[in-house]
């Protein structure tokens, strides 16, 4: 994913020449050919992601397109303020990007985790919020998040992760439909889409046809989606890789509240809790069930209990 | 729209002695205008406000470019008034160079006004940065300064900030950026007035010498009494020689000057003056604040 990211932002960089990259000191070997190809366009800031974001806001207001890049949890909780008042408060054209969101450094201890930068993210008004699943999303996405006149938040993964194919196109602010089936929708945002990908295609050999839908778009959410959804399922079931407070299920419970929606709503994810043990994020996503096989037993429960 | 460079006002200044003169009569009557806007609004930040005077009219008064037609021309030099707090300080000296109109002087504080206690732009077009939150007009400097050079601009950044303001981590994140990318066209002005909101500043974090700190981090440092407009002027003269590095100009200020009512600076970070206070800051500058010659 990294490499689409670098890929994807060097042809939109080609094309645009108000596209600046900021990073804060991270992205090794990654932004080789912007920096040799646009010097004065690519800025390491060093590790001082406060003043990353404060410059970004300083360029955008000058008329460029700054992309501010740094490890998800440096990204957002850290110069949170300033995103919120530099760069939220006048609705700068800032994209931040966030690598390795949720659990991926998972390893690496709490500092590390980013398992609040959508909560974060979506609080500041005006900002549109992106978690793409897999290399073909952010690919797709990333232009349309440039051509934005107001600020967005995005996520990209590490190097060659899964990809999953599906038919429907991908449009900032839609849902995307990844799998059809009947009676559970689910919901993932992020790349623990892989894991329901993989899990409904397991499930669909034993005769359980769940619908997936991908919400790469948390922020503003795809309203039209989840009614018309509503009105076909019983069910929804948001799987995600983030804390309860803030997420995709909270911003799907607030639709629901704000709609009145009968839909009965179900989370698989993480608790409230800074996750301790460094462990690696397959581990992790075990815990929580929302791995493969996590989500495989989870959700033929759901689909077995009566009264759904 | 675009003007050309030759449209943009600069304001011609005469010798040093016939500004000094005039420019001191422009600081006492903004002064005594802060006051009486503090009073009428029952604001407080009236220490943070008076210390900055002198910078502002020296800023003002020939050494921004700016277009009062059109202060959106490209070619105007930014500013960004950091220490957002004092607004009332730069509304007035707006007020006085014609950018605003004085009667809008007396909204200054009242809800939806152009001219709330912290500068908004979305609400004063005029504006180059919001401020209220200490910490970021330098960093958002560096950014502009960055982009005028990408720009091949001529026009120039300057960022007045407090003393107080250097407490913040991020003061010193931008420091760092602007010395690393030789942001020449950046010129930054601290308003020293060694007091902050609960105490004085060299007794908060012993910032005894901040032009000291600046020059360790590669900046031209220079200092000045920041309520001589002939120092300040030649201080953003010397700043006009090209180094490849920003400049600060650390304004040493006495928030009371010409008061003596206002000698308890910690005070008055947060009281409004009374009607009584405001009469005597008349009396002591020896003129009307702008309010009320409307």
């Amino acid at each position: 994913m990294r490499k689409a990211f670098a890929d994807t932002l060097f042809d939109c960089a080609l094309q645009d020449e108000r596209i600046l990259l900021l990073t804060g000191d991270l992205g090794y070997q990654l932004f080789t050919s912007f920096d040799e190809t646009f010097p004065n366009r690519f800025i390491n800031v060093g590790v001082a992601e406060a003043q990353m974001m404060a410059a970004a806001a300083g360029l955008a207001v000058e008329g460029f397109k700054p992309v501010a890049y740094s490890i998800a949890s440096f990204a957002t909780a850290r110069p949170f303020e300033q995103i919120r008042y530099c760069i939220g408060y006048p609705q700068l054209p800032v994209l931040i990007v966030g690598a390795g969101r949720g659990l991926l450094y998972g390893q690496s201890g709490v500092s590390h985790h980013a398992m609040d930068d959508v909560a974060l993210m979506s609080a500041i008004p005006g900002m549109t919020v992106v978690l793409p699943g897999d290399k073909t999303e952010l690919a797709a996405l990333l232009p349309q998040l440039i051509e934005l006149d107001s600020p967005s938040y995005m996520t990209v993964g590490r190097y060659g992760e899964p990809t999953y194919i599906a038919d429907e196109e991908i449009r900032l602010g839609q849902c995307r439909l990844l799998r059809p089936g009947e009676k559970l929708t689910l919901f993932s945002t992020g790349e623990v889409a892989n894991e329901v990908v993989n899990a409904v295609d397991i499930l669909n050999q034993s005769g359980i046809f769940p619908k997936a839908y991908q919400v790469h778009t948390i922020k503003p959410l795809d309203f039209e989606c989840l009614e018309s959804e509503a009105e076909l399922s019983d069910v929804f079931v948001v799987i995600e890789e983030h804390l309860p407070q803030g997420g995709l299920w909270s911003a799907i419970a607030q639709w629901k509240a704000e709609y009145n929606s009968p839909v009965q709503l179900v989370r698989i994810g993480p608790p409230d809790a800074f996750l301790l043990g460094n462990k690696r994020r397959n581990e992790y996503r075990k815990d929580y069930f929302i791995d493969t096989k996590g989500l495989v037993n989870k959700i033929s429960e759901l689909w077995n209990t009566d009264g759904i | 729209m675009r003007k050309s460079a030759a449209n943009l006002m600069t304001v011609e200044i005469a010798s040093p002695a016939v500004l000094n003169m005039d420019l001191n009569q422009k600081g006492r009557q903004i002064r005594a205008t802060c006051i009486q806007m503090a009073h009428d609004a029952k604001e407080s930040h009236v220490k943070g406000a008076l210390s900055c005077v002198d910078i502002l009219v020296t800023l003002f008064n020939g050494v921004l470019k700016y277009d009062v037609e059109n202060f959106a021309n490209a070619h105007r030099d930014r500013f960004i008034f950091s220490k957002g707090h004092a607004a009332s300080a730069l509304y007035a000296t707006l007020a006085d160079v014609g950018i605003i109109p004085k009667t809008l002087l007396k909204s200054y504080g009242q809800s939806n006004s152009p001219l709330p206690s912290h500068p908004c732009k979305h609400m004063l077009k005029v504006l180059d940065w919001s401020s209220g939150s200490l910490g970021h007009g330098l960093g958002v400097g560096t950014g502009m300064a960055y982009a005028l050079k990408l720009n091949h601009s001529s026009s120039r950044v300057f960022v007045l900030i407090s003393d107080g303001e250097c407490n913040e981590g991020s003061t010193w994140e931008a420091a760092q950026f602007a010395i690393a990318n030789k942001l020449d066209n950046l010129i930054v002005i601290v308003d020293n007035n060694g007091s902050q909101s609960i105490g004085y500043t060299e007794d908060i974090l012993g910032q005894a010498n901040i032009a000291e700190k600046f020059g360790v981090f590669g900046w031209t440092t220079l200092e000045c009494d920041g309520h001589s407009n002939s120092e300040l002027f030649e201080a953003f003269q010397s700043t006009n020689i090209k180094q490849d590095r920003p400049s600060v100009i650390v304004a040493h200020t006495d928030p009371g000057k010409g008061l003596d009512f206002l000698s308890d600076h910690i005070l008055w970070h947060y009281r409004t003056p009374s009607s009584h206070e405001v009469l005597l800051a008349k009396q002591q500058l020896d003129c009307n604040s702008l309010v009320e010659e409307l």
